[in-house]
């Protein structure tokens, strides 16, 4: 199976040093110990699990959306004793808030958890273009506002008081990203009138509803299905 | 009748009920309203109204065949109509969504304000239909991007049935999220009702089973309520039209 961050049997996970500008973010971090992969339909499952395990290391995550983002996310979250510390998209280099944004998207999404040891992740860490607050991940990605306030209180002080990492810059950056919003329309558009098709509502659709149809994204995945990969190594 | 609103979010956990009183509570200073717990399968007003203990309720007026008058299902509660719906799995599987249209034409001849508290979600008939029945349909939104998204697509599905929205309304707004809602308001478009902060005193009012308004009526957050209704600008309706209207909309007849 193909590694879900893109990575293949080296040590190097991902990587931003195909990016043109000379100062964008990049992250390099080891490969680590395969945990656990799955697909699952709410990523609180996964942010919860680092969490109570107090993770150092980090989770790939791949949303199954494809209608949004034309199949062009795929996030690297890392955890620093289960607490949230850096994210990044592999497919647009975008970090920190701008990538979160970019994730959070209605799930399933296929996620992969790795342990990395303390040592291996300190260089990354200092990266503070990819840093996001401690508790945005849970509250954006997961929906989830009590796992975001157990992140908080996991987190060291200085992390709580980071001005580089706030909690509303993932909102900001999701809202100026217009073409976004036009395809969540776009989207609600269609699956409005088909699904009047479905219950019967037809004659209920205002007169200019109807005609601007697209396809649907396709049905549902079970949640928590398992990926059919036990822990490696 | 004047008109009817939907209360809707797309999401759980906006403060929908919350913000379905407290509005009609500040309409009710000048309108005649009703407050309906359209929300079947998750009922909530009653718990926010005191009424935990409500005995007939709008399940009941859901069950074909039972003779249940829509009075029996309404209490005066805090200078408001309150229409509640019951908790039970029974009640929920025993109702028929459908009739709700039925229910509303009857509490509109009567009413000069109706709330519809909608279910927190799109995916089912009967989710759907208060966005349907209703004229204009307030949209609740946290400053987060599940709810924005969901609050986006709310919208979006109410203008597919021909309902204005009449405003968005952002809650649990923190000091640094105050950005974000200017932000937000220019893909919602149309009036942004409020920014109400997240305070505990909402969260009183809610364990007190109290509305907002009734609770801390002095309250900021009151106060963005207040406004928020003045801004709604509930327009002069033909009562009959309106009714006649429920009366032939067309809605599902299964769950």
């Amino acid at each position: 199976m193909t590694d879900a961050a893109g990575g293949r049997n080296g040590t190097r996970e991902s990587r931003a040093d195909g990016a043109e500008s000379t100062d964008a973010p990049e992250l390099r971090i080891p490969r680590g110990t395969l945990l656990r992969s799955r697909v699952v339909s709410d990523v609180a499952t996964t942010l919860s699990r680092a969490l109570d395990r107090g993770l150092t290391g980090y989770a790939t995550l791949v949303p199954q959306e494809t209608l949004l983002l034309e199949g062009d996310a795929r996030g690297v979250l890392t955890f620093a004793d289960g607490v949230p510390v850096l994210a990044y998209n592999t497919v647009s280099d975008s970090g920190g808030p701008d990538a979160l944004a970019e994730l959070a998207v209605p799930g399933p999404y296929r996620v992969e958890l790795y342990a990395v040891d303390d040592e291996g992740l300190a260089a990354a860490h200092e990266e503070d273009a990819l840093r996001v607050a401690p508790g945005t991940a849970a509250t954006e990605l997961a929906d989830d506002p009590t796992l975001a306030d157990r992140t908080r209180e996991a987190a060291p002080d200085e992390r709580l008081a980071d001005p580089e990492a706030d909690d509303a810059d993932a909102v900001a950056a999701f809202l100026a990203d217009d073409d976004r919003i036009d395809a969540i329309r776009e989207q609600a558009r269609a699956e409005a009138a088909e699904r009047a098709d479905e219950w019967g509502l037809d004659a209920a659709l205002a007169d200019d509803a109807g005609g601007d149809v697209g396809s649907e994204s396709g049905g549902d995945v079970d949640p928590e299905t398992d990926g059919g990969r036990g822990p490696e190594q | 009748m004047v008109e009817a609103f939907a209360v809707a979010s797309g999401k759980g956990g906006t403060g929908k009920t919350t913000s379905t009183l407290a509005l009609g509570m500040a309409l009710a200073d000048e309108h005649d309203v009703t407050v309906v717990d359209a929300d079947t399968g998750m009922a909530n007003l009653l718990f926010h109204t005191g009424l935990d203990d409500a005995t007939v309720t709008l399940h009941d007026l859901l069950v074909e065949g039972t003779a249940t008058d829509v009075a029996e299902a309404t209490y005066d509660r805090f200078g408001l109509s309150v229409v509640p719906c019951g908790t039970s799995l029974a009640g929920f599987e025993a109702a028929e969504p459908g009739r709700l249209r039925d229910v509303v034409a009857e509490l509109a001849s009567d009413t000069d304000v109706l709330l519809l508290d909608s279910p927190a979600a799109l995916g089912s008939k009967s989710a759907v239909l208060p966005v349907v029945l209703a004229d204009r349909v307030v949209v609740v939104v946290e400053p987060t991007i599940p709810a924005l998204s969901d609050g986006l697509k709310v919208q979006e599905y109410a203008r597919s049935y021909g309902t204005e929205t009449a405003g968005v309304l952002f809650n649990k707004v923190r000091d640094d999220a105050a950005d974000v809602a200017e932000q937000a308001e220019r893909h919602f478009g149309g009036s942004v009702l409020a920014r109400v902060p997240d305070s505990d005193v909402v969260r009183d009012a809610r364990r007190a089973g109290e509305p907002l308004l009734a609770h801390a009526p002095e309250s900021d957050a009151a106060a963005r309520y207040r406004r928020a209704a003045a801004r709604l600008d509930v327009r002069d309706g033909d009562g009959g039209a309106v009714a006649d209207r429920f009366r032939s909309a067309v809605v599902p007849d299964t769950p």
